[in-house]
């Protein structure tokens, strides 16, 4: 079989060896899960800690600009906590551990801005499901991003680059709330000539009731709020030392985290080509699908861990309820497989060519009729197997 | 060990200083905002320092202990912010009682106010757990609860009849209880209680019984006694219920109670063609114990199961049966036929939005370990509980 799987011509038994060959992969890796996942998330959990401590005890001491020192490893702290830990144990990724609930979907609670059951509800149900589907995947084209031909211009589009560089992106944790809450449908509908159109909106049948909705996305915010410009200033006044230092110092924390977080995400998806609306109907299709909307870029363990394991987003597509610290190990299994039925992997050799590479695409369809056919040019470059990881094994 | 330690007077202190911080807590903040407070800072060390607010489960602890009738109490209980406010004619499931702390039982919830609960137990000399309950059990003891479930509950009907005996007073009492302290109804109804006790002494409530026949005029009760002295020449009980009510015909009969009493009274409103659909009757089919079940082993031979099956949904707090021809359905599409919305999103078992986990019984296909995807698992025992 040497057709390429994406391509139309493939019938239903390609399809039906695809998927027996990554549910294979799937089973291999739950099956092995155990105490080594259990010990993994502690591990980095411990680590947060430490890091919080470092991180809050240098910045309430040190004297004016020198608290900078304490940022990084504040940042370390609310990074893991919102990616590495948050984002897998929402997925369920820890789930089916006994011994660790407080890493369990449904008792996890975000040290981020970030209502928990609308996000999984969005997240996990809908864009994991309905990946880079047109006016279906709310993270393809989330806020008034265009990112491919199909979706209408405005001429709030020239200006998305600035927009969503200097305005969202240092503020990107606290547009998740905006997107499930619906106010961005609102705003579309509002002020684009064609409304949503190209935009998947909120479902409302699948959400929570407004009122619902509104709450808990004011508690989550305020949690933040209350312990990083709140308590913590508070807390350095009370103690005699600067709460204005305090407050900065945590304000640019947050923005970090934001950015990075962002460009992790923004970075891992490719914005085309748009993917079939029925393919979560064979499950086949559906991790081709998965493999064709997402992009891996290359880093080491510890930069993975940074990154939430994000990087590895084909692993994460395919296999997303098992443990992300996993994922390095899944790839090359993922990569062999793609090898035999020449699918495609799709890889970035680095975090800045990724992000490079989104930047563009964002750039590019700020214009109504962009020159160039992106579609090919953004495809060849990126898509190869990643041979080198293969070969290491 | 532990013992030790609770005998510290730093411990013991502790522990009194929280038996005055929970019920204000719960109180002042509500359930609701104490859930948003302690589910956002439970972590290892706030978990030792008060298991009973930083915790991931619906806990109930003991606060007071009256003695009802000789072999009676009541234990007032105070949930913690995972219980939500129950309605009058509901139970809930105990499930670490008993000498073992393993035993689960179902009690009805004789009082309800706005941060506590009640429960009314009887003392079984034979039992397991009722002897425990009356004898070790004591005030600042915390066992796991389930949420208040059950549909025995008062329905807007204007007339309603209650018969009951023994410990079947408890959910009659608490809705009656309910009813007159909804200002708006509690002169408009009528309320009627028939109540068959052993003896006088024996009347569960008995005081708070006569108060309440004085203090309001629509409500009529009816005391019935089945161990009189042999010199006392008693109606049959099903004579006095006649003569007391005579209209039964025109009221909404909840009945509750042992068996073989039950059955007598259906027998008699069926003698006087009382229309079946004015009857409410409690039946527990929830204290099934995890030896009783019927568990079918997993692989894909869910055609092997036979009968109904029982699923409650402990976070949703819902209870569904799913019919015999049904079974062959995954979870998540049986739950959709009985109107009942799961979370979920791809209904193929591959995004995980489903994945729940298994408290107890069995299923067969998509699962690891305990986690289970109800989009695509099927049921495998007649008896299913999912977190």
């Amino acid at each position: 079989m040497n057709q390429p799987a994406s391509n139309p011509s493939g019938t239903v038994d390609d399809y039906e060896e695809i998927h027996q060959a990554f549910e294979q992969i799937k089973q291999k890796y739950r099956a092995d899960l155990g105490e080594k996942d259990i010990r993994y998330i502690k591990k980095i959990r411990r680590n947060s800690r430490i890091f919080e401590v470092i991180g809050r005890s240098l910045i309430h001491i040190l004297p004016g600009p020198f608290a900078l020192v304490g940022v990084p490893f504040l940042f370390l702290h609310r990074n893991l906590e919102a990616i590495e830990i948050g984002h897998n144990v929402l997925h369920g990724q820890y789930d089916s551990f006994d011994e660790i609930p407080q890493f369990h979907a449904k008792n996890f609670r975000w040290k981020a801005p970030v209502d928990e059951t609308s996000w999984r509800q969005e997240h996990n149900a809908v864009h994991h499901v309905h990946t880079n589907v047109y006016e279906k995947d709310p993270d393809l084209n989330h806020g008034f991003l265009r990112v491919n031909s199909q979706v209408p211009h405005t001429k709030l589009h020239y200006f998305q680059v600035p927009i969503y560089l200097f305005l969202f992106y240092p503020f990107m944790l606290y547009n998740f709330n905006a997107q499930n809450l619906g106010v961005v449908d609102k705003f579309r509908k509002k002020y684009f000539p064609e409304g949503n159109k190209g935009y998947a909106v909120v479902d409302e049948a699948l959400r929570l009731s407004k009122a619902e909705g509104q709450k808990r996305h004011k508690r989550a915010v305020r949690r933040v709020w209350a312990k990083e410009y709140v308590f913590f200033p508070l807390l350095a006044l009370l103690s005699g030392f600067g709460a204005i230092k305090v407050f900065l110092a945590n304000l640019l924390v947050d923005v970090i985290n934001s950015y990075w977080i962002a460009l992790t995400i923004q970075a891992t998806h490719f914005t085309e080509p748009l993917q079939p609306e029925d393919a979560i109907k064979n499950k086949g299709k559906w991790y081709v699908s998965q493999l064709d909307s997402s992009v891996n870029f290359k880093g080491n363990r510890w930069q993975s861990i940074l990154w939430g394991h994000l990087n590895y987003q084909v692993e994460h597509h395919l296999f997303p309820d098992i443990p992300a610290h996993r994922y390095p190990d899944i790839a090359v299994d993922v990569q062999a497989v793609c090898k035999q039925y020449n699918l495609p992997y799709k890889c970035n050799d680095s975090w800045r060519a990724a992000i490079k590479k989104f930047v563009g695409a964002m750039w590019t369809y700020s214009f109504k009729n962009p020159a160039v056919p992106i579609k090919t040019a953004f495809l060849d470059k990126a898509a190869y197997i990643d041979k080198e990881a293969a070969n290491a094994k | 060990m532990l013992n030790k330690l609770s005998n510290q007077p730093l411990i013991r202190v502790w522990a009194q200083l929280l038996s005055v911080v929970h019920p204000w807590l719960i109180k002042t903040l509500g359930r609701d905002r104490l859930e948003y407070f302690a589910s956002n800072t439970v972590n290892e060390l706030t978990q030792r320092i008060d298991p009973f607010i930083w915790t991931y489960g619906c806990k109930v602890k003991v606060i007071a202990i009256r003695q009802e009738t000789a072999d009676t109490k009541t234990f007032v209980l105070l949930p913690n912010q995972h219980f939500s406010t129950p309605i009058a004619g509901q139970h809930i499931e105990l499930t670490s009682i008993g000498p073992d702390h393993d035993a689960n039982r179902c009690y009805t919830l004789s009082e309800i106010t706005v941060d506590t609960v009640s429960i009314t137990v009887k003392l079984n000399p034979e039992g397991e757990v009722s002897p425990w309950l009356h004898h070790q059990a004591e005030v600042g003891m915390v066992f796991d609860s389930s949420l208040a479930r059950g549909k025995f509950v008062h329905r807007d009907q204007d007339k309603v009849l209650f018969i009951c005996a023994g410990s079947g007073i408890t959910p009659a009492f608490s809705m009656i209880n309910n009813l007159l302290a909804q200002s708006d109804k509690s002169s408009a109804s009528a309320i009627g209680l028939f109540y068959r006790a052993q003896t006088p002494d024996n009347t569960i409530f008995s005081k708070h019984l006569v108060k309440l026949e004085s203090a309001h005029k629509n409500v009529k009760i009816e005391l019935s006694y089945s161990r009189l002295p042999v010199d006392i020449v008693t109606p049959s009980f099903i004579d006095q219920l006649s003569a007391a009510y005579p209209d039964i015909k025109q009221q909404h009969v909840y009945l509750c109670g042992p068996e073989l009493f039950r059955n007598d009274v259906i027998q008699y409103l069926e003698s006087v063609d009382f229309d079946l659909n004015n009857l409410d009757v409690e039946q527990f089919t929830l204290p099934v114990s995890s030896n009783q079940q019927v568990g079918i082993d997993g692989g894909n031979n869910r055609s092997n199961l036979k009968g109904d099956v029982s699923v409650t949904l402990k976070a949703q707090n819902i209870n569904f049966v799913i019919p015999a021809s049904d079974c062959n359905k995954t979870l998540l599409e049986a739950a959709e036929e009985q109107g009942i919305v799961m979370e979920h999103g791809c209904r193929s078992g591959m995004c995980g939005s489903c994945k729940t986990n298994l408290v107890s019984g069995e299923v067969s296909g998509n699962q690891i370990g305990r986690s289970i995807y109800p989009c695509s698992a099927y049921p495998a025992s007649n008896y299913i509980v999912l977190e």
